[in-house]
């Protein structure tokens, strides 16, 4: 049963890598840049989801509130950080991103303290026993159902709807796209905005689970979610879909076999660099 | 003229070439022959595969059947830079400048072949106005003799398909390749650039020729290859060659 | 005297190791987030050397050829992938180092070696050696960029393809870009465990190697003065301005980001621009 439960523990931390890198990959999608502020914006879904719930003691007003929050200043950092970066060489915008998160990092230090926030009543914290002796949290539960439900949404909208159209036109073919008529801009805007809403959902429940906020809890995820999508192979939804969770098990399985030799964290990244020289393109890439 | 009479010698050898992506047939059993001298001319439709028998010739697709041969050699195993430096160079369709380097530099590297053939060896030279000089004859000779010091992006397409043609030449080819050199030209700049095709040609230079523009290709190339849906047409003089039956239906439409 | 001995001592060791990383990113355009690693392991290596009574000066080979090897590997690997693929794969190399060290007992693990014994020489013999091998390299960056391996060296930063077009092996001067880099950045490891004493893995995390990727930039990506000016003030700002020091990161990041936004081509483009030199001098 072991097994079980560590496969099931990485399908939900693979959850939670999967939230974050897709606005990720949709970024790098769309403007080929590679958005390591991302995970700062991961952080303040936190910082805002346990703010909200503390002062309305409501959990899904404060879902809500950090996604819409949260993808208002995605849009803005494109704008203010990105745009005018779009025509120099894309390690400059690369720098730039980092610089960015590594500010952000320190701006949550000074304005929330280097300790942390938690919840003071936190939500969902009843079990329930999914077979003899193992159980999850509700939270996890959660977790993986607001995944499957955010990112079947997604599937959808980029399918069914018209601005899903527009917005896959113009990951193809920018030129050919707006001379269609279809504003790129707004595209653009909007993919900024579903990317970083994301990565507030995860956030709030990453906060959630741990029932702990602090500045650099987006570190480690920032450069686990670059990993991941370029296992992905860069800009590939299900790639990245299908790297968040195989890395979220091959975690949940190496701390166990390998943890004596190297932490957790860079397991990642070994695993990344073995995948990379196999196939330089990335996992599910294409040439 | 006589000095430079074509011999029958040959320097690049095509033999039943093959390539398949996935399922398709890109390029069918394609074999050629380019001898000293010779300047040929590779015409054919769109999709007619000239691109990827270029990529053969220069080692970038790897065909599943049949080899290429420079000067009798197998380059099976040869990279593109390795194909380069046994006597192969390509002046590419897509222009591509090394933007950080003048005029005279993007040519002076690669006349200077000697200084960077070891990376030790490259530490220890420092004077470039040998290869600078031969630069700069290689660039009067393509009729940019006025701009070497200016940076490629300042100047128009039709200056940057000669450089390409100039740095080349720099590489000293027993087999020059030309891909497309002519494409995106005007009339009056693509003539003149295949006078200078010609040019190099009468002073010994052997050169294939992949090319769109018919008019150019017909007037100055004395040999043609053409191709179509990957599979060969016709092979030899141009005049015979433009009588032949298929490759006019190819040229005038009469395939799907 | 003592402190500004200190100060002089750590601007030479940025110095030499922020030209080990202009010689990779800045002349040879590979880019690197992973720096710092090569850092560490001459750092490890020669501190490792010291402690079982070694002579620090003979431990300065080991730490470049120890050092220079994983540089050649990680050369091997950018031959394999490029662009925002390698500044990944770098950036992982980082953290596997980081990784690893922790885990590791007879590193110190996450406690870091103490103790580190010191140089056999004097505090200002010992500046004044980091100081000589700090312009050492630096004379030979410029003159490394006015020779043929510099000439092919901006091609490949220019455009890889074109350069194998012309008949150049570039994967070849890639990987020699690779070890001469990372060989220094392990002597100026070395120097650096023989300078502070200690060393444990947050010493050279993905922190370091943002930082001085910064001095690369801010100084001008390739330049070699401007990468040591820009390592020199960057490395002791924070030790001279208390109130930076408590916000040292911020200020980085900011200034960074700044430079991003504003100078993306750093000191040495805004000097050029400020004096209308030729874009590159030869």
């Amino acid at each position: 049963m072991l097994y079980l439960e560590l496969f099931i523990q990485g399908l939900v931390q693979g959850s939670i890598y999967g939230l974050i890198a897709l606005g990720l990959t949709l970024v790098y999608g769309l403007l080929r840049i590679l958005h390591v502020a991302h995970a700062a914006l991961f952080t303040l879904g936190g910082y805002i989801g346990v703010v909200v719930t503390n002062t309305t003691g409501s959990f899904p007003l404060a879902i809500v509130v950090a996604m819409v929050a949260v993808g208002l200043v995605g849009m803005a950092v494109y704008k203010l950080a990105y745009e005018p970066l779009l025509h120099r060489p894309p390690y400059i915008a690369l720098i730039a991103s980092i610089a960015l998160f590594i500010a952000s990092e320190e701006i949550f230090r000074i304005v929330f303290g280097p300790f942390g926030l938690s919840y003071i009543d936190p939500p969902l914290q009843g079990q329930i026993e999914i077979f003899a002796g193992f159980r999850l949290k509700y939270g996890e539960i959660l977790v993986m159902g607001i995944a499957i439900v955010m990112l079947s949404a997604l599937a959808w909208l980029s399918a069914k709807t018209r601005t899903g159209i527009a917005w896959r036109a113009t990951v193809t073919d920018p030129e050919m796209a707006a001379a269609f008529g279809i504003n790129i801009q707004n595209v653009r805007y909007l993919n900024f905005f579903i990317a970083s809403a994301l990565a507030a959902v995860a956030g709030v429940l990453v906060a959630l689970l741990n029932n702990l906020v602090e500045p650099t809890m987006g570190s480690v995820p920032s450069y686990k979610a670059l990993a991941i999508i370029v296992l992905g192979g860069l800009g590939s939804i299900r790639g990245t879909l299908v790297a968040s969770l195989a890395l979220g098990i091959i975690e949940s399985f190496g701390t166990i076999y390998v943890g004596h030799l190297l932490d957790r964290d860079a397991l990642a990244f070994a695993f990344l660099i073995l995948i990379l020289m196999v196939r330089p393109q990335g996992l599910l890439g294409g040439k | 003229m006589m000095t430079s009479a074509p011999s029958h010698t040959p320097v690049l050898q095509v033999e039943n070439v093959t390539v398949r992506f996935g399922g398709v047939i890109a390029v069918q059993n394609v074999s050629l022959t380019i001898n000293q001298g010779e300047l040929v001319g590779f015409i054919g439709p769109n999709g007619a595969g000239k691109t990827t028998l270029m990529r053969v010739i220069t080692g970038i697709v790897k065909p599943q059947e049949g080899r290429v041969l420079l000067e009798g050699r197998d380059l099976a195993k040869d990279t593109i830079n390795e194909r380069v430096r046994g006597g192969m160079a390509l002046a590419q369709q897509i222009v591509q400048p090394l933007h950080e380097l003048s005029m005279l530099d993007n040519v002076a590297l690669a006349c200077g072949g000697a200084k960077t053939a070891s990376v030790i060896n490259s530490m220890f030279y420092t004077n470039r106005e040998q290869e600078r000089d031969r630069a700069r004859s290689l660039l009067e000779r393509v009729g940019l003799g006025e701009v070497t010091n200016a940076l490629p992006a300042t100047l128009p397409l039709g200056y940057l398909k000669r450089l390409e043609v100039a740095r080349a030449m720099a590489l000293e080819p027993k087999l020059l390749l030309l891909d497309e050199p002519l494409a995106g030209l005007n009339q009056a700049e693509a003539k003149d650039l295949a006078d200078l095709i010609l040019t190099l040609n009468k002073g010994g230079q052997t050169i294939l020729l992949i090319e769109h523009n018919l008019r150019e290709v017909l007037r100055i190339c004395p040999i043609l290859y053409v191709q179509d849906n990957g599979v060969p047409l016709a092979f030899g003089a141009a005049d015979m060659v433009m009588k032949n039956p298929e490759v006019r239906s190819a040229y005038l439409g009469g395939h799907a | 005297m003592a402190y500004e001995i200190t100060l002089l001592t750590t601007m030479a060791i940025s110095i030499l190791f922020a030209l080990s990383l202009n010689f990779i990113s800045g002349f040879c355009g590979q880019i690197s987030l992973g720096h710092a690693a090569f850092l560490g392991t001459g750092a490890y290596a020669s501190a490792m050397l010291t402690k079982s009574s070694i002579p620090f000066l003979l431990t300065l080979p080991v730490a470049a050829i120890i050092a220079g090897f994983f540089g050649f590997l990680i050369g091997l690997a950018s031959l394999r992938v490029r662009h925002d693929f390698l500044a990944i794969t770098t950036m992982g190399v980082g953290f596997l180092f980081v990784g690893i060290v922790r885990k590791q007992d007879f590193l110190g693990g996450e406690l870091g070696m103490a103790g580190i014994p010191s140089p056999d020489m004097s505090r200002e013999s010992f500046m004044v050696f980091c100081i000589i091998l700090a312009v050492i390299f630096a004379v030979f960056s410029l003159y490394i960029r006015r020779s043929w391996m510099g000439f092919v060296f901006e091609s490949i930063a220019d455009n890889e393809d074109v350069t194998r077009i012309l008949g150049i092996d570039a994967s070849r001067f890639k990987l020699a870009a690779f070890v001469i880099g990372t060989a220094v950045a392990g002597i100026a490891g070395a120097l650096y465990a023989h300078h502070f004493r200690y060393i444990g893995p947050d010493s050279f995390g993905f922190v370091q190697s943002v930082s001085v990727l910064a001095m690369v930039i801010v100084g001008g990506v390739g330049s070699v003065w401007g990468v040591a000016f820009a390592a020199a003030v960057l490395s002791i700002l924070p030790l001279l301005v208390q109130f930076i020091d408590d916000y040292k990161l911020l200020f980085y990041s900011a200034l960074l980001f700044a430079m991003m936004r504003f100078a993306p081509d750093g000191v040495a483009g805004i000097v050029q621009r400020i004096f209308g030199f030729a874009r590159r001098g030869s």
